[in-house]
């Protein structure tokens, strides 16, 4: 075992070996539950950034070991410049949530299972971005969602946590059942389980590539929350405690992004996939506008935040849709920035609903004074979402609209450009009510702890130097595209 | 083969000592738990001793009938694929003995419990070895006597009468319908030693495949003639219903299969048959598990489905030709039985502590009893095919193959499948949810954590470690069941 095939690894074990621990001596350890898995999560940061500089040499570390020989079946994990964004993405949402559920949730008996579950949930998205098999992919891929229905579950805030979970596993789970019938359609075609053969050509009929492909967007479109496939997003993301939901709004929704980047845009060729380039674009775009109006339309604040990843991802499928060099280094982008952002502002939300412990908007008013810090890192989220410059939002935009512009279809970036208005007011709007409007009330506000102020403020920075020197960033995208493209475009 | 005969032998013998214990010397129930446990455990080594043994050894106790079990095996080449089953059942016939030492106390009449036990298991090991149609029949009804009057256990009960009631009479038409096609076989062929080419011989002959077909179907719920099993497997005590629906259904269906293809009914029509039936079971059973109150009579349902899925595995290999399909259904069917035995017995556990009947009683059960709840949510979870849990491996592979083969049929099959393995989703995971929520009013916030006996406990840990084992590795477990794949795929 070489170092990098070792950080790989670690990545891996390390929060599952953190998880069983908890669960298995929470008489003991129960105390320090949330410091454990803080560390756990820290470690695997580390890890994942450890792996820059390996993927700088150009290694891609690879492990494989046989796992299911009779069905020609392997445990794979690679890492390439495709897996990296996201699973650094990951890492961070991660490490992001654990440390703001640190203050967020209060300790009982069950918390070492709460962190055990969240620890679970990040191996699920590591697991789905490093594994480079079919088998192993749909495995972590589904692991992903029963750890999280079950956080769902089990620390829902609200009357229905059971019926909102279980909307959430059974719409996704479809979802997955679609991806599970391409992946197995693949390995059938290729007599492998490996990407790597996958990728290195497939003869299939035009017919067959049409179908795998409409299996793979509509599955992975499910996890993605485009519109109309989004119905399970605003219960799961209001209900699950905030940490939670930064770890589905911030991270998850990418794997699906992740899923479409890994297997239809980089199995088949561009002139295969051209014929999916409008659709893309248009379901992009209706989801965009959809979702900035459900978010205008929205009284509760978290529900808004989550209206608003569904109209963040139509940027995302429209940047995809574009299947242009551009377009897709936005797209890959935007999930970077708009994981940054997207945690940022559900942290905000969350101190300002344990601050004041109401969620309505027509009830919060004029904080600015009273939450002078939370106000300030809202601003940054809030501006950022709508993609002001110089924060990290605005370039990723830039990038998906400069790939509209290279389309035959300028019609539908302009259309674009124009919806983004909406994500301007709902953004605005939310600001404006809870910090900036006129204060009726008299505030007794709880107080904060610093382990959420923390990483907020944290959060904020993030995105303002990711929006001032984005060149790094670019830097692995441009690697990552190189890969998926093959210079073909 | 030998080695059968010694362990139904075996089985048997200890069946008349355990009784005589339980009479004369009055044993406490743990004692003969032990006992059946270990006789149990015996007869599966004996089972796996491929010792050259031959009849002539001396042995006085062979009868007519008995030899041509020894007879037939000779040239029975799925004699992997019999002790397979056989084995599982033997393996699970261990486990619920142990778990009843705590478990009887329910009802207490410890001295005919162990003896029909092992004498069921006993009978379905004839049963799947036989290789001669009249013997085949006097197994089946060895074994479905002795399931009757365990389905009928809770006697005091007008609901477990009724049961057995309806289960003895079904059974019986099926054994009925089975001998009466044996016999037709019989008229025209002259022959009751499998293989037999009947479909040549005539029409009776022909008749009398159908016969035996629908017979033996009865016995393995194949909708539409599973009606009997719903009220058997819900009535039963929680003990019985882990061997009923584990493996007794089940090896009637492998018994189905080795009849069919001993008769000479062609693979492709049998298959054929298998995945329309297999379609007809997952749909029936999936949806009627979604309307289902009570607990037992929801597993009861979702065996019915479940046998779906082995169908429509076995039918793809048969109709295909596809060796792995096989494979898939020999590993789907032993994952089962460790899955649904493991659901009920740990429903057995709930009830034995806290007297819980329908899924609304569950409710926040995994507070009074954590290690029941889990097990519970395992199996289920297992059940519904969840990802990295074994029944998602055995579910991979039936999808493989059946998509592999590109058939219009397999297609549909496939849909089908993936359909109502959701609709599946619909009553496994609410009962999951049931287990892990709390009773609205809170009164079962300070409910103390109950003390589960050792007894019941170790069961419920054992299986469980078993399907984590089979989950995280699955290969070695795949690698057991290649050799029983010969018999039909290599064929």
């Amino acid at each position: 075992m070489n170092y990098e095939n070792g950080l790989v690894l670690s990545i891996i074990l390390i929060p599952m070996v953190a998880a069983l621990v908890l669960a298995i001596t929470r008489r003991v350890i129960g105390k320090y539950a949330d410091w454990v898995a803080a560390a756990a999560t820290g470690l695997t940061l580390l890890a994942v950034l450890a792996l820059l500089p390996v993927l700088y040499e150009g290694v891609e570390p690879r492990i494989s070991l046989d796992w299911l020989p009779q069905a020609g079946i392997h445990f794979i994990l690679h890492v390439d410049w495709l897996t990296f964004p996201f699973l650094l993405t990951e890492a961070l949402v991660t490490v992001f949530a654990v440390v703001y559920s640190l203050g967020y949730h209060h300790r009982d008996e069950r918390t070492p299972f709460f962190y055990a579950l969240i620890l679970f949930f990040g191996v699920g998205m590591a697991g789905t971005t490093l594994a480079d098999s079919v088998f192993l992919f749909y495995i972590f891929w589904e692991l992903m969602l029963i750890a999280s229905c079950v956080l769902i579950l089990a620390w829902g805030e609200g009357p229905n946590t059971g019926s909102v979970a279980l909307k959430y596993f059974l719409i996704t789970h479809l979802g997955s059942l679609l991806v599970l019938v391409g992946l197995i359609y693949l390995y059938d075609v290729a007599g492998s389980d490996s990407f790597v053969v996958l990728k290195s050509g497939l003869e299939l009929a035009p017919s067959a590539v049409r179908m795998i492909t409409v299996l793979f967007l509509i599955g992975f479109g499910v996890k993605m929350a485009v519109f109309p496939l989004h119905i399970w997003l605003p219960d799961a993301h209001s209900v699950a405690p905030m940490p939670v939901t930064i770890m589905l709004a911030a991270a998850m929704l990418s794997m699906g992004v992740y899923g479409i980047l890994r297997f239809p845009l980089s199995i088949f060729s561009p002139a295969q996939m051209s014929v999916f380039a409008v659709p893309l674009m248009v379901a992009g775009l209706v989801s965009q506008i959809y979702g900035a109006l459900m978010a205008i339309a929205e009284k509760d604040i978290k529900r808004i935040i989550a209206y608003s990843s569904v109209s963040q991802m139509g940027y995302i499928l429209f940047g995809l849709g574009t299947m242009t060099y551009e377009g897709v280094a936005g797209a890959t982008l935007h999930v970077i920035y708009h994981a940054v952002v997207k945690a940022l502002l559900f942290m905000c939300v969350g101190l300002v609903i344990r601050a004041t412990g109401k969620r309505q908007i027509s009830e919060l008013k004029g904080l600015l004074k009273k939450m002078p810090l939370a106000a300030a890192c809202s601003a940054v989220g809030v501006l950022a979402i709508s993609g002001v410059p110089m924060l990290a939002i605005f370039n990723s935009e830039w990038m998906i609209y400069s790939g509209g512009f290279h389309t035959t279809h300028p019609g539908l970036v302009i259309a674009m450009v124009l919806g983004s208005l909406l994500t301007v007011v709902y953004a605005l709007r939310l600001f404006s009510n809870i910090f900036l409007s006129e204060n009726t009330e008299e505030w007794e506000l709880n107080s904060i702890p610093r382990t959420m102020n923390l990483p907020t403020v944290l959060l904020a920075v993030l995105a303002l130097l990711a929006g001032v020197y984005p060149s790094p960033v670019f830097g692995w995208i441009e690697q990552e595209l190189t890969l998926i493209l093959g210079g073909l475009w | 083969m030998n080695t059968a005969f010694y362990s139904i032998l075996l089985l048997s013998g200890s069946a008349l000592l355990i009784y005589l214990l339980a009479r004369l010397f009055s044993c406490r129930n743990e004692v003969l738990a032990c006992c059946t446990a270990l006789v149990f455990l015996l007869a599966g080594l004996v089972l796996f001793q491929s010792g050259e043994v031959r009849s002539e050894s001396g042995l006085a106790l062979e009868s007519q009938a008995l030899k041509y079990l020894v007879q037939g095996e000779q040239d029975w080449p799925g004699e992997s694929a019999s002790r397979l089953i056989a084995a599982t059942a033997m393996a699970l016939g261990f486990v619920v003995s142990i778990y009843s030492a705590r478990y009887l106390e329910l009802d207490r009449r410890f001295k005919t419990y162990y003896p029909l036990l092992l004498l069921t298991v006993a009978g379905l090991a004839g049963m799947v070895y036989a290789n001669d149609l009249f013997l085949l029949y006097l197994f089946a009804e060895w074994m479905s006597v002795c399931a009757y009057v365990l389905v009928a256990f809770r006697r005091h009960t007008n609901t477990a009468i009724e049961a057995g009631f309806k289960y003895l009479i079904m059974g019986s038409v099926g054994t009925i319908l089975f001998l009466l096609g044996a016999a037709w076989v019989y008229r025209d062929t002259g022959q009751i030693v499998m293989p037999i080419q009947s479909l040549e011989a005539g029409n009776w002959a022909a008749a009398g495949v159908v016969c035996a077909l629908v017979g033996l179907g009865i016995k393995s719920a194949l909708v539409p003639l599973h009606t009997w099993l719903p009220d058997a497997h819900g009535r039963a005590p929680s003990s019985i219903s882990a061997l009923l629906s584990g493996i007794i259904i089940q090896s009637c269906f492998f018994v189905w299969l080795r009849v069919g293809l001993g008769l000479g009914v062609s693979k492709h029509v049998l298959g054929n048959v298998l995945i329309w039936i297999s379609l007809a079971n997952m749909s029936v059973g999936n949806l009627m598990a979604l309307s289902q109150t009570h607990v037992k009579r929801l597993l009861a349902y979702s065996s019915i489905a479940q046998m779906g899925y082995i169908l429509f595995s076995f039918g793809v290999g048969l109709r295909f030709g596809v060796p792995e399909a096989i494979r898939a259904g020999f590993l789907y069917l032993v994952i089962h039985a460790a899955l649904k035995s493991l659901a009920f017995l740990s429903k057995g556990v709930c009830h034995f502590y806290c007297q819980t009947t329908s899924i609304e009683e569950m409710r926040g059960i995994a507070r009074r009893l954590p290690l029941a709840a889990l097990t519970m949510a395992l199996a289920l979870a297992g059940l519904a095919g969840l990802p990295p849990l074994a029944g998602f491996v055995g579910k991979w592979f039936i999808l493989t193959m059946a998509l592999g083969t590109r058939h219009r049929l397999a297609v549909v099959g496939t849909v089908v499948f993936l359909l109502m393995s959701m609709v599946a989703l619909g009553y496994y995971l609410p009962l999951i949810v049931q287990l892990f929520s709390i009773k609205p009013d809170n009164s079962q916030a300070a409910v103390p954590v109950m003390h589960v006996s050792m007894w019941m406990a170790l069961p419920l840990i054992a299986l469980g470690g078993i399907i984590l084992a089979a989950s995280v590795y699955p290969a070695p477990w795949i690698s057991w069941l290649s050799p029983a794949v010969l018999w039909m795929g290599g064929g």
